[in-house]
């Protein structure tokens, strides 16, 4: 299947199944949250209990990936299990930008290298709020660095750090260098009984203000401590090469997903942007990340509790320039097309199969269509549902 | 900014019944003669470290002023300064610039061969900085919003003009011309907004909070007729009102100050750089990094690094726990801490690390 020559079979049928939403794209209303389109019959239970939402970021153009198909064989087999929105509109807003605009369903200006949290409340924060969720249940891999841990939760005054995503940075802390060190500084024993009891009488004994119990939160940080340490030994620390840090926020992610299977995992990948300098590299960046969204699905496939309750969402954050630059890279900057358009794969047990929907819809559609498959709702969100989505 | 600390925080200073005028009285009479409070979080500001013991011992009871003169402009002072524009403009790990005249920039900078805008400068044009942002449309972008302060999409025919300077074409960039990278790159660094941006990043950084717009106004137009006034500036920053209400307000952490800070507390002694850059890369890696900061205390607590008294050695457990109180969270403990925290010690199941565990891990602890 090609992103440029859906069959016809598949245009007929997407405009037999999404009706209305049709119609209303040439409207201007598809996307707008007014098409509706996605919103379940009443009575109808929805299967998704989990998303796996990642952004292929770093700048990645339709014409590599489904315009491509060897390139991604991988999300083509998935774009047969599902739909794909090859008209995503996006905002060139630098990579930080744009990809916080993914998260929070609002595009707004951020500086490229602006290490700081947004002020708006991202998907994570609406769903655990509104759903209760722990910490445990919403993660988010990223490949780029501190930067990237900005998108675990943003500064709204409603929302905020106590309903932020747990994050992981792959390269970050699994990474050679620092499982050296720990190895060299020997991994810390695990706390005995008693000590682990006087240890809590101190937790207690501290003066707080605000409430919360010290020995509860400390608990809670354990797990997720005893995880990491566990995960130093899984071997994600060895991967290396180009496009490692995308490598290994995908095999996070897998690892998340078999053992704590979140209601939501997060992955920002990043590694593709080394197209400024090299296509060839940027190709070989696609590749690998298809391979590795692949095993992903894989492993969501062999998993009978995954298999019929998760859904991926799957889109890069712009595309990039439509001509090669003066070093055989690409740029991002033109306001060409291929940058201002992308695809959007949308794979679930409630989606449709096998649907090409060429509505024009916004890369900040997809997460208040995520809140709502859970029932939240994004209501600051400027994005839309995805019309077209469900079956 | 410093992400805002959780509500179980701010309390540190305040004392509970005063009114935030006797709360500034008193901060200000003990900045007049610091206490442990104020000599650590002043350390930490200027140096990003607490004080070592020998220093502790030196300066408690002595004014902020005085330990001004002795740390602003210190070869140390400037080395921090370098570090956090590093981190600023995200020149770290593989990006951080290695050449012999990048490391040399803190001390020229406390000799007075270049200014803080020379210095800014010369990070622009390391091929780091290049490295790092890669791209025309990438490059003129971080230029001007990092070095300016600028919102490129409010100025988009400058971004596109900048651009085709970049690529060598001739072009009037913010009023100047133009036709190659390094102009792009001298343009901005010499452009009022520059100076004025940096005041205003500056001042949070080192006084926690928003300047005051007659401030920044001020000391914008004074830092861009001279550069080499920075540290004249500072030293009345760290000397203003503003400087007492940071004192009563302490704020998160960054990851690299928590490391330094746990070397210093812990090991009496400075991160190597093979420790620290893996340590940071890691903690930055996670949104809440308490679990992983957790592991590192014990990491550390584990090692043969700390040498912490035995426990039977410790005769008098009541002061040997106001004293890690003191020197771990500069305060003292209240008397019901005090009390537990004694009792606890002389239980068999506890250890002198124990204690000093209890007292790293606490959200206390994370701030300053």
């Amino acid at each position: 299947m090609s992103y440029q020559d859906p069959s016809r079979r598949d245009v007929l049928r997407t405009a037999a199944l999404t009706g209305a939403g049709l119609g209303l794209a040439g409207s201007g209303l598809a996307g707008s949250g007014l098409a509706g389109g996605g919103l379940a019959l009443p009575g109808t239970e929805r299967k998704t209990k989990r998303v796996v939402f990642i952004a292929f970021a770093g700048g990645v153009r339709t014409k590599e990936t489904f315009g491509t198909p060897a390139n991604v064989p991988n999300m083509v087999d998935m774009s047969k299990e599902g739909v794909l929105f090859p008209r995503m509109r996006t905002a060139n807003l630098g990579h930080f930008g744009a990809a916080l605009s993914i998260f929070t369903g609002i595009s707004e200006a951020r500086g490229i290298r602006e290490n700081s949290r947004g002020p708006d409340p991202t998907v994570f924060e609406y769903l655990r709020k509104d759903l209760g969720l722990a910490a445990s249940d919403v993660w988010i891999t990223t490949s780029g660095g501190a930067q990237q841990t900005n998108y675990a939760y943003g500064l709204h005054p409603e929302y905020g750090p106590k309903y932020g995503a747990t994050t992981l940075d792959g390269d970050g802390i699994f990474n050679r260098e620092f499982k050296d060190l720990l190895t060299r500084y020997g991994l810390p024993e695990p706390m005995e009984g008693g000590e682990k009891s006087m240890l809590d009488k101190l937790r207690k004994g501290i003066r707080t203000m605000g409430g919360g119990d010290p020995v509860k939160e400390a608990e809670n940080l354990a797990r997720i401590e005893e995880y990491i340490l566990s995960e130093l030994t899984r071997g994600t620390s060895d991967i290396s090469g180009a496009g490692a840090g995308d490598a290994k926020a995908l095999r996070l992610a897998r690892n998340l997903l078999s053992i704590f299977k979140p209601k939501v995992t997060g992955v920002v990948l990043q590694n593709a942007d080394i197209a400024h300098g090299s296509f060839n590299g940027y190709q070989e960046v696609i590749r690998r990340n298809d391979a590795a969204i692949g095993e992903l699905w894989t492993a969501v496939k062999e998993d009978e509790e995954l298999a019929e309750s998760t859904a991926f969402f799957i889109l890069p954050e712009f595309g990039r320039d439509r001509d090669l630059n003066a070093r055989r890279g690409l740029d991002h900057g033109d306001g060409s097309d291929d940058l201002r358009w992308v695809s959007c794969l949308a794979v679930g047990p409630d989606f449709k199969k096998g649907v090409v929907n060429k509505d024009a819809h916004q890369v900040i559609d997809v997460m208040p269509t995520i809140c709502d498959l859970f029932g939240a709702e994004a209501k600051l969100s400027k994005g839309g549902r995805l019309s077209g989505l469900y079956r | 900014m410093p992400d805002p600390l959780p509500s179980s925080l701010p309390w540190l200073v305040r004392r509970d019944d005063d009114t935030q005028d006797e709360q500034r009285k008193t901060t200000a009479a003990r900045a007049r003669a610091m206490d442990a409070h104020v000599l650590r979080t002043a350390y930490f500001d200027l140096v990003g470290r607490p004080p070592f013991q020998e220093e502790r011992d030196a300066w408690l009871g002595k004014g902020v002023e005085e330990l001004l003169d002795h740390l602003l402009g210190s070869e140390e002072f400037w080395q921090e300064w370098w570090e956090e524009q590093l981190y600023y403009f995200l020149l770290i790990d593989t990006f951080r610039p290695e050449t012999d005249s990048a490391q040399a920039v803190p001390q020229k900078l406390g000799e007075g061969r270049l200014s803080v805008r020379d210095a800014l400068h010369r990070i622009a044009l390391t091929s780091s900085f290049d490295l790092r942002n890669p791209g025309a449309d990438t490059f003129v972008t971080v230029v001007m919003e990092q070095l300016c302060g600028m919102i490129v999409q409010k100025s988009a025919r400058e971004l596109e003009l900048g651009k085709a300077a970049y690529d060598g074409g001739q072009a009037r960039f913010l009023g100047t011309g133009a036709n190659s990278q390094a102009d792009v790159v001298r343009i901005c660094i010499e452009h009022k907004q520059a100076m004025q941006h940096l005041v205003e990043r500056e001042f949070e950084r080192l006084i926690k909070r928003p300047i005051p717009k007659a401030t920044l106004s001020e000391d914008g137009r004074r830092l861009f007729r001279d550069p080499y006034d920075y540290l004249s500036m500072v030293r009345s920053w760290f000397l203003s009102e503003s400087y007492l209400d940071r004192l009563l307000n302490p704020v998160e952490k960054s990851n690299r100050l928590f490391i330094r800070g746990m070397f210093v507390d812990l090991c009496g002694r400075m991160p190597e750089e093979a420790e620290m850059e893996p340590m940071r890369y890691a903690l930055d890696g996670l949104s809440d990094a308490r679990p992983l900061r957790s592991v590192l205390v014990r990491l550390l607590l584990d090692s043969d690094d700390v040498e912490l008294r035995d426990k039977a050695s410790i005769d008098n457990p009541t002061k040997w726990v106001g004293e890690q109180f003191e020197r771990l969270l500069g305060r003292r403990p209240t008397d019901e801490e005090l009390k537990t925290f004694v009792t606890v010690f002389h239980a068999a199941d506890c250890r002198p690390e124990t204690i000093v565990y209890a007292l790293t891990t606490t959200p206390e602890y994370h701030a300053y």
